[in-house]
Parts: structure tokens; C-alpha cells; sequence
């Protein structure tokens, strides 16, 4: 079967959750250095994540819809909440505030598994049905995409 | 659908929720005291109207009280269905469903129909304006998941009870107990406690215990099959019921269907990807356990006044799993809402409410349902002492919110830019 942006992002949600579980593994065992790698590397594919929607996803399925002010604002929102919460917990990774780490880290937990299972089983499927051919090119956009 | 879904401003303000979570142990602590001022056979004998009192002030008031209240929250995010006017629904709910459940249970312990009557009708605004809501919002519902399936039973069986519940309450008030009214309750109850009660919470389970703790989905089949099947199977002991078969396979498949559901539960939490100890996982295990023993027991022990069985699916599974569950959300929803209005600093979601406070909760919460259970073998004494740790862990539980309610609503008054004037 072909890949839909909704099998394609959901891969990669689940990929961020396991990058995300790895960081929170380093943190809880006190090994800062690899908690700092663990973290680099969970923000460094979050930011991708967020990318991937923002620049190629989300202006695809407005250009179609012509819905700019509905849900991929409210998801545009969503983001700098968590882009927020990610800076604050870079904070406790230098001062090695586990405890306070960790309590962001569930408040992040929580707001990224809220905000995937909308896009899993709301916008995705939207967009697979209102992009229809055009799923693969928007695919291939998105995997072009470089990490940065 | 999708818009309205999304829209922070038709999520229910935080005080929605905290109203229903903190009601619901007050409830709690008039169930405990029930058993210092009313004989206990007649609290543990299921047909007597203390008993029948009791039951409701757990099943409407603690139970109710918290699905309603997690519902309003949870249906915009997992279902993408909005309620319009969340503050309006939230107080018609919550005022008839708190004087309602007082009256009803207050009507049958006085034997006063003058108060059942009023019960039953603001029972009956309740429940209708809560289920007629949520049916018109879960079945438009586009994008099918099980969660979404799951409710629609739970609303569909819901309303079911609700009506069955009408019905006899106006057998009580009218006088008239039909021949049939022992088969209605039994109906009843089985709408009530398998559809309304376990159905809900597996199709919630299925979403958030993968959510809040990183943990492996249920496998399909269980979650797209099992509430179906418990449906058709709760459908089936109504009709047997009325024809005066005997239930025992449908009990064994139930039992099956819900053991497999637990079992697979249990199986996600001890497997889980968060590394981190939350004490909320001593709930949802300690519920499941609990589950898997009340079954077991339902299927095996024969039983005398079903109050030990009531105990431990009531107290032990359901109430166990809605704390737990109530611990993860006040904080969250805390934290969510103040950090969403431009709060910057805030506590985190561990500095809500203690974690210690929460441990102590939880062991007196436990000790309270061990003196229940073993008052059974030993002697009735024990079930002061159980109701006693009851009505104290109902007070923790409730201090325990009120301590992140309190944290909230103090950063709630101020203005997010005093952060960045103060200094």
C-alpha cells in the first residue's frame, strides 16, 4: 500500500516518542553528558517534526482548502507551546534540576500525545483525503527537507 | 467538527472539571458516614433503601461525578466533539447531579418521597442533558477510533440506564413494585456498572494509558472487539434476566472479555517506556488487580450480599482507577491552562501536589478497602475501621486537589506580565 502523510507522520511521532523516552532513560540513570546528547537529538527531530508541517504540510493543505485560520493554526499554536516547554527543560539539563526536569517532561508528554492524537486522527486524515494524488509529492517534500 | 475540536476556547474553563473531581469525595465521606448511623446489615443486604442508598450515593456522586466531569474534557480531545456553552452544560450538570444524588439517596433513607421525587428529576436533567449532548456530539464524529466507539457504548448505555433507573424510581415514589422490578434493577445494574462504568473506562484506557505513560497500545482486536462484544453481552443479560435463564455463560465470557482487557492493561504499565516513578500507576495497577480478583470472585464464590464483590469492583477497581486518573488530570489541566493564558512561571505538573501526600492517600485508601474485605471472615468491627480510613482517605483526596486547585487559582488572578515587572 502507498504511504499517506498519515502512516508517514505517525512513523515519525512515534519516533519522536522514542527519542523523547531515550532522553528521559539518561536523565533518570544521572548520566548528564548522554542526557545533553539524548536531548540534542530529541529536539533537533522534534524541530523537524515541526518543520515538515509547517513548511510543507500545513500551506499544502491550505492552499487546497483554503482553511488558513482552522486547525493548522490552532496546531502552528500548538508547536510554540511546546518549543517553549523544550527551552525551559534545556535549562534544568545545565543546572541538573532532575526533579523540576522531570516535571516538565510530563507536562511536554502529555501535550505532545494530546496534540498527536489530533493530528493522528483528525488532520492527517484530512489532509490524505483532500490532498488525493498529490500525497506522495508532499511526502517527498517533507522527507527533503533538512534537519536544522 | 475538526475547528470546534481544536479550539482551545471551546475546551470547559479548568473550574469545570475541579468542581466535579472535588464534589465527587465529598460523596465519598457521606458513604462512610453511613455506616456509623445505619445498621450494618442493612447497609451490606443489596435490595434494603439503605443499601439501595448507599449504592446510588456511590454510583451517581462519586462515579457520575467524575466521568462527567473528565468527559467534558476528555470529548474535545480525544473526540474532537465541543460542547458550545461548556460553563452553561458544566452547571446544569453538576447542581442537578449533586442535588439530585442528595435527594434520591436522602429520599430513600428517610423514606421520603417528596425528596426522591425531587432526586429523580434533577437525576433525570442531569443524565438527559448530559447523554442527549454527548450522543449528538460523539455520533457526528468523522474519524472512527475505538475510543470514540467505546463512548458512543458508553453514552448509548448510558441513557439506557438512566431511563431504566427513571422508571423504577417511579415504581418507589408511585408505590407500585411490579413483577418485573427485581429483573429491571438487575438490568439496570448491568447497563449501569458494565456499560456505562467499565466500558467508558476501558475506552479511555485505550487512549491514555499509551498517553500518559509512553506505554504499548492495547492490541487491535481487543480494543476494536472487546467493547462491542460486552455490549452485545450486556444486551443478552437483560433479555436473560427478563426470561429467568441463567446467566452464568454470559458472566464467564464477560469475565473473560475483562480479564484479557486487564491483563493486556497491566501488561502496557509494567512494560512502559517512561522510566520515571509516578505514583498514579499504583491506582491504575492496584484497579486492575482489583478488576481481575472481583471477577474472579463474581465467576467462583457464591454470594451472600454482594457486599464484599461491591467492594472490590466498586471501591477497588472503579474508584481506584478514577483517583488515579484524577491525580494525572487536575495537575495537568492545572499546569495546561495557566501555561496556555501566558503564565511563565508556574509549578510543574509534580509540583501540583505532593507526591508524599499522594502515597499516604493511596495506603489509607488501601487499608480502608483490606478492613472492608476482611470484615467478611472476621467480624463487623472491622467494617467501622474501614469506613473510618474510608471517610479519611475521601479527605485527603480531597485536600490533596484542593492544594493544586488553590495553586492554580492564586496564579490564576494575577496578571502573566507581573512576571517580567516584578523583577
Amino acid at each position: 500500500m502507498a504511504e499517506t502523510v498519515s502512516s508517514f507522520m505517525t512513523a515519525d511521532h512515534r519516533a519522536c516518542d522514542e527519542e523523547f523516552a531515550q532522553m528521559e532513560n539518561a536523565v533518570a540513570s544521572d548520566d548528564w553528558k548522554l542526557a545533553q546528547e539524548k536531548f540534542d537529538k530529541f529536539t533537533l527531530d522534534l524541530e523537524h517534526h515541526f518543520n515538515m508541517e509547517e513548511k510543507v504540510m500545513f500551506p499544502a493543505f491550505e492552499e487546497r482548502t483554503g482553511m488558513v485560520g482552522g486547525p493548522t493554526a490552532m496546531m502552528r499554536m500548538e508547536h510554540e507551546q511546546m518549543r517553549s516547554v523544550v527551552d525551559q527543560m534545556k535549562g534544568d539539563l545545565t543546572s541538573k534540576n532532575k526533579d523540576h526536569f522531570f516535571g516538565l517532561s510530563e507536562s511536554l508528554m502529555m501535550l505532545m500525545q494530546q496534540h498527536n492524537m489530533k493530528e493522528e486522527q483528525m488532520l492527517y486524515a484530512m489532509v490524505d483525503s483532500h490532498l488525493g494524488e498529490d500525497v506522495s509529492l508532499v511526502i517527498q517534500e517533507m522527507q527533503g527537507l533538512e534537519k536544522a | 467538527m475538526f475547528n470546534q475540536g481544536l479550539s482551545l476556547d471551546q475546551a470547559p474553563p479548568a473550574s469545570v472539571p475541579f468542581r466535579f473531581f472535588l464534589t465527587a469525595p465529598l460523596f465519598g465521606i457521606i458513604l462512610g458516614l453511613l455506616f456509623f448511623f445505619y445498621p450494618l446489615s442493612a447497609i451490606t443486604d443489596q435490595y434494603s433503601p439503605v443499601a439501595v442508598a448507599a449504592v446510588h450515593l456511590f454510583t451517581l456522586g462519586m462515579l457520575a461525578m467524575i466521568i462527567f466531569g473528565a468527559m467534558q474534557q476528555m470529548m474535545p480531545v480525544l473526540a474532537g466533539a465541543a460542547i458550545k456553552k461548556p460553563k452553561l452544560f458544566g452547571n446544569i450538570v453538576h447542581s442537578t447531579l449533586t442535588l439530585g444524588t442528595l435527594c434520591f439517596s436522602g429520599g430513600f433513607l428517610i423514606s421520603n418521597k417528596i425528596m426522591l421525587t425531587i432526586g429523580a428529576i434533577c437525576l433525570a436533567i442531569a443524565f438527559l442533558t448530559f447523554f442527549v449532548t454527548a450522543i449528538y456530539l460523539l455520533f457526528k464524529v468523522k474519524f472512527l477510533t475505538s475510543t470514540v466507539n467505546s463512548m458512543k457504548i458508553f453514552a448509548a448505555t448510558g441513557i439506557v440506564t438512566a431511563l431504566i433507573g427513571l422508571y423504577l424510581a417511579g415504581s418507589h415514589i408511585s408505590g407500585d413494585i411490579g413483577a418485573l422490578h427485581y429483573n429491571l434493577v438487575n438490568t439496570h445494574a448491568a447497563f449501569g456498572l458494565f456499560g456505562f462504568g467499565v466500558v467508558l473506562i476501558m475506552g479511555v484506557a485505550f487512549q491514555i494509558i499509551p498517553m500518559f505513560y509512553v506505554a504499548l497500545d492495547f492490541p487491535k482486536y481487543i480494543q476494536n472487539k472487546i467493547p462491542i462484544f460486552v455490549l452485545g453481552l450486556i444486551i443478552a443479560i437483560g433479555l436473560f434476566s427478563f426470561l429467568d435463564l441463567d446467566i452464568y455463560i454470559l458472566k464467564l465470557i464477560l469475565c473473560v472479555m475483562f480479564i484479557l482487557f486487564s491483563v493486556y492493561g497491566l501488561n502496557s504499565l509494567n512494560n512502559r517506556r517512561r522510566p520515571v516513578f509516578d505514583v498514579t500507576l499504583w491506582f491504575w495497577k492496584f484497579s486492575l488487580y482489583m478488576f481481575i480478583i472481583a471477577m474472579l470472585n463474581w465467576l467462583f464464590i457464591p454470594q451472600d450480599g454482594m457486599f464484599t464483590l461491591a467492594v472490590i469492583f466498586g471501591f477497588g477497581f472503579l474508584y481506584s482507577l478514577l483517583q488515579g486518573m484524577m491525580y494525572k488530570i487536575i495537575p495537568f489541566l492545572a499546569w495546561f491552562h495557566l501555561s496556555s493564558s501566558g503564565h511563565m512561571v508556574i509549578p510543574t505538573m509534580r509540583e501540583m501536589i505532593s507526591e508524599d501526600l499522594i502515597k499516604v492517600h493511596f495506603f489509607i485508601y488501601v487499608s480502608s478497602l483490606f478492613f472492608f474485605i476482611i470484615a467478611g471472615f472476621l467480624s463487623d468491627i472491622f467494617l467501622y475501621i474501614g469506613a473510618l480510613l474510608f471517610i479519611v482517605s475521601n479527605i485527603l483526596l480531597i485536600v490533596n486537589c484542593i492544594i493544586a486547585v488553590g495553586k492554580y487559582n492564586k496564579i490564576a488572578k494575577t496578571n502573566p506580565m507581573d512576571a517580567f515587572t516584578q523583577k
